[in-house]
Order: structure tokens, then sequence, then C-alpha cells
């Protein structure tokens, strides 16, 4: 595994070294800033407010612009692990080293999820505001945070499947958008269907009721499973993608 | 090193390799020749696991490249064609990666990568971003990266295309120095590229392979020796001066470049081994009849007159429909 950690790392040098990530990272803060400010000054406003609707419960799970950011960062920071390779001939020397499809589809992966989590990092800031002012509740922070992982791993898988799909980095970004925003109005049914097994299906991949449940300390394992098999299944089919291309 | 047993690579509508079978033996500095799109790029990614073949197989090091596909290519430096590398990337920064990829011990990779840029000339540009370097240094790095894990068999793709002359002849010299260590398998469509850098060539045009054999041995196929001389003076006397020369079969004047000069081909006559002899009585003869001799010498067909023979007899033969349309 030697190869996938060498992958990881080049990896996030190509990232962070491009203006992309940073990019992403501004557009990414500026609107979580603004969720959390119009949050604060809604509930400063109210004069009472029951346990589980503090801001940090409407943050990451009320908010849609938690949703929206993932939904521009996520495809953002997958589109070009593979397609860019492709088009531009360096996944020749990539693929003809000493490496299995499957060290190089986790290597970039990982170097993406890691790119993910430290684009969270900054917002930690919001809750220390927050505890300064009044009380926070670790465990619902560390449940929320738990939400936003699994929800972006899947997400980020997603995109590393669609960048395997395309040699463009635009079309992976667009499928990887059409897929998320899929997943979301599938979520939506929930509210409308009638009771039955679509209405439970609908509830099961619903990203709207993952975040509402877990940013209120509720963490439930399906939810982490289904998030887990969002991860696992998008991965092995680019991994036999991958390993595809030597056929083409 | 390599062995490559019947291999054929169909991609559908197009048989890209068909039915190609070669060794490289170790230490071997082999040419594999062939106009553009003969498959000579096809081949070598089969060679190096990049594509899988259609039928037959391939064993590098002992390796089957398919079944044993990991160790085959830890033994494999691949220059791809073009040397595509990572433009964000500095010098030094890209071959301690490529080093790490291909299982360099994290102690050795240092000293592995200032050997393989100071083999490929490169280490005065370690420091500089590759998407700022010029094509030559770029081509070199491709080399480096080749050799960084120092590696029993090269295999280079087109190493000098696109490089001005004396970026060609100094790729040569590296390529040259390497062989001494190395084995080493390198594709080009120009001959005097093999003929200055390798000892054996395999030749293959249309994803067949026409010809195999050490340099020496190519150059025998050509036609019979004859001299080519250069007179000044009257053509016809010229050419009675030559003609009862023992051993000239057949004699032919064309006006030269410059006005006035002559150029005589002479053709040998069968049993005629030695045109060194020929030509003396030649020059001889000319000068008694009173003619100025500027230039004599043998011909010497050149790898290209045999490549241009091999390559263009192929399709008549195999492709009757062509030849009617």
């Amino acid at each position: 595994m030697s190869g996938a950690l060498a992958i990881f790392r080049r990896e996030l040098l190509g990232l962070w070294v491009t203006p992309l990530a940073w990019v992403m990272l501004v557009v990414f803060l500026l609107i979580q800033g603004l969720s959390f400010y119009s949050i604060v000054v809604h509930v400063s406003s109210m004069t009472s407010a029951s346990i589980d609707s503090g801001p940090v419960q409407a943050y990451f799970g009320q908010s849609i612009f938690l949703l929206v950011s993932l939904l521009l960062v996520c495809p953002a920071l997958t589109m070009r692990v593979f397609a860019e390779e492709r088009k531009s001939g360096t996944i020749e020397a990539l693929l003809t080293a000493p490496v299995t499809p499957l060290g190089v589809v986790l290597g970039k992966y990982l170097a993406t999820l890691a790119t993910y989590v430290a684009m969270w990092l900054p917002t930690l800031l919001y809750i220390l505001i927050l505890r300064n002012t009044g009380q926070v509740d670790w465990r619902v922070v560390g449940s929320s945070y738990l939400g936003v992982l699994g929800v972006g791993a899947g997400y980020l898988a997603v995109g590393t499947l669609m960048s395997a799909m395309t040699k463009s980095q635009l079309t992976a970004f667009v499928l990887t958008m059409l897929v998320i925003f899929g997943l979301f109005i599938l979520g939506i049914g929930e509210y409308v269907f009638d009771a039955g097994m679509l209405r439970d299906l609908s509830a099961h991949v619903s990203v709207l009721s993952q975040m509402d449940e877990m940013a209120k300390g509720v963490v439930d394992l399906r939810r982490l499973v289904f998030d887990g098999s969002l991860v696992v299944f998008p991965l092995f089919v680019t991994v036999r993608v991958v390993d595809s291309w030597r056929w083409g | 090193m390599i062995e490559v047993d019947r291999l054929t690579k169909d991609y559908g509508t197009v048989v890209a390799v068909r039915d190609v079978s070669f060794r490289v033996g170790k230490g071997e500095i082999v040419g594999f020749l062939g106009p553009n799109g003969a498959g000579k790029s096809t081949t070598m990614r089969i060679l190096v696991g990049f594509l899988g073949a259609t039928s037959g197989t391939v064993t590098v090091a002992g390796h089957d490249i398919v079944d044993d596909s990991l160790e085959a290519r830890r033994a494999i430096g691949y220059m791809p064609e073009s040397a595509p590398l990572y433009m964000e990337m500095r010098v030094r920064e890209y071959l301690t990666f490529r080093a790490a990829v291909k299982k360099v011990s994290r102690g050795e990779r240092k000293s592995a990568v200032d050997r393989a840029m100071s083999l490929a000339v490169v280490t005065e540009m370690a420091d500089t971003v590759i998407g700022h370097l010029s094509k030559g240094y770029r081509q070199r790095v491709g080399l480096a990266d080749a050799l960084v894990a120092n590696p029993p068999l090269l295999i280079l793709d087109e190493p000098t295309a696109g490089l001005d002359p004396n970026q060609i002849r100094e790729v040569r010299r590296v390529i040259r120095n390497l062989g001494e260590n190395h084995t080493i398998l390198l594709s080009t469509h120009i001959l005097s590229e093999v003929e200055t850098t390798c000892d054996r060539a395999i030749v293959i045009d249309r994803g067949r392979l026409v010809a195999e054999g050490s340099i020496a041995e190519l150059r025998a196929r050509r036609r019979a020796e004859g001299g080519v001389i250069t007179v000044r003076g009257d053509r016809e006397k010229s050419l009675a001066a030559v003609e009862g020369i023992d051993g000239v079969r057949r004699v032919t004047a064309k006006k030269a470049d410059t006005d006035g000069l002559w150029r005589l081909t002479l053709a040998l006559s069968k049993g005629t081994t030695d045109v060194g002899p020929v030509l003396e009585a030649a020059v001889g003869a000319l000068v008694g009849a009173g003619l100025a001799v500027r230039e004599a010498g043998p011909s010497r067909a050149t790898l290209e007159d045999v490549f241009a023979e091999l390559t263009r007899a192929e399709p008549e033969a195999s492709d009757p429909a062509e030849a009617e349309s």
C-alpha cells in the first residue's frame, strides 16, 4: 500500500498547489459563514427555544446552505482525479507503475476526503464562538460532524466514479452534481409519498432526515450503513472501471 | 528479458498488432522500428501492462504481464510517448513521487532520485516546475522517471520525438551509456537512430513483424553493392571508359546537381563482392580518357532503403482488395 500512500500525497499536493482547492475553500466558508450568521441572528431574537432547536441543530440539521455547499464542493473536489490524468496522458505512467487499481483509487479518493475534512475544520470556530456565549453539547457536535463526514464521503466516492467515467472534468462535475441532486430529490419523497415502501425508501436515503437526526444527537446505525455503502459501491465500480481501461 | 509470443491486439474494427513474436535478450539495445501508425506504441503498451492483448502472451523478466503483473512491472522502466508529466510539480518532487510509487524504500529515495537526475542530465533543473521546462528537458525528466527505480529493463517509446538535433544527440548518448547496465527496447520511426544506438532491430509495419535481426543483417538484405563516381567532361566518353571494366555489369549516367558534372552509377556483375578494386580501375580508366574525377565511392544502401523495401512490399501481398481499388 506504499504506492497508495504516495498517490494520496501527490493528489493532496495536486489539489492544494493549484487554485482550485483554495477557491473551493473560500466559496465553502463564505456559504457556511452566511448560514451560521443568519442562524445566530435568528436564534438570538427568539424569546424561548426548546432543547433541540439551538444554533448547532439549526446549522447542521435544518440549513439548506449545507446541502448547497456539498452540491458544489464535492463534485469540484473529485472532478479532476481521473479525468485530468486521462486527458493529459499521465494515467499511462501511473498505471504502468507497480500499483494495483485499488491502490490508485484509494489513494486518490482518500486525498479528496482529507481535503473535504480540512475544509470543515475552520467551522469548528463557530462552535467555539457559541461556547463563549452559552453551553455546547459536545456529543451533539460530534454526531453532527459524523453526519457531515458520512454524507460527504459518499458524495466524494460518487464523484470519483464519475471522474473515471469521462475524460472531461466538466462532464464529471455535472454528472456528480446530478447524482447528488437525484439522491436529494429521492429524499424529498419522504414528504410526498403515502406511507408504504416508497416512503420508507425515501426516508432511508434522505440526506435531510439524516442531518436532522444527527444534528440532534441521534446516531442511527442504518444511516451510517447507507453512507458506507455509498462509499464502497462507487469505489468498487471505479476499481473495475480503471481495470477495464486495459481492454479499451 | 522480454518474450513476446503470437501477440495480437484487435480494436474491434482495426487490428493494431497481428501475430507478432520476438525476443529481447539481457543486455541488448533493441530498436523497435516502423512507420507512424504501425503498431509500435500499442505493442509497447501491451509489453508494459497498460493494455491487454487480444491473444498471445508477454513475459517480462520471467513474469507474465497479465498473471504476475506487479512483479513484471517492477522490472520495467517505461517512458510513454511524449513523456506525459504532472505539470504542477517540481522535477525533484515528481521523481520522488515516482520512486515511492515504484516501491523504492524511503531511505533510498533521495539517492535514487539524484542518481536518475544525473544519468538523464536534468540535475540543474531539479527545483524547476515541470510546466516551465522545455520539451527537451521534459523528455529527459521522463527518462529519469523510467530510471528512478533502477529497473533491469527500459522500454522507451520514441525517446527522441520532437527534440532538436542537439537534444537528440544528447538523448542518444544517454541511452548508449545506459545500455551498459540495462536492457533497452526503444521505438522510433527514424532509421539513423537505430543505426547509431541499437545492436539489433525489429521492424514492424501495419501490425506485422516484417524483419528482425542485427543492423548488419538488415543491411545485408539490400541489393548488391555498387559504386558512384562523379566526373566532369563528356558523357559518352566517360560511359565508354567505364563500360569495359571487369566486374561492372551496367553503368548509368545522370546529370549531377552542379552543371557540367555527371554522376555515374556502377552496378557490379554477379560474383563480384568487393567494390574497391572495381572503383580503382574505373577511376584509372576515366583519368586515362582525359576526364576529371571529382568524387568516387561505394554506394551503400542505407537502412532507409531496406526499410522502404520491407514496408512497401507487404500490403500488395497481404491485401489484394486494396491493390485492386
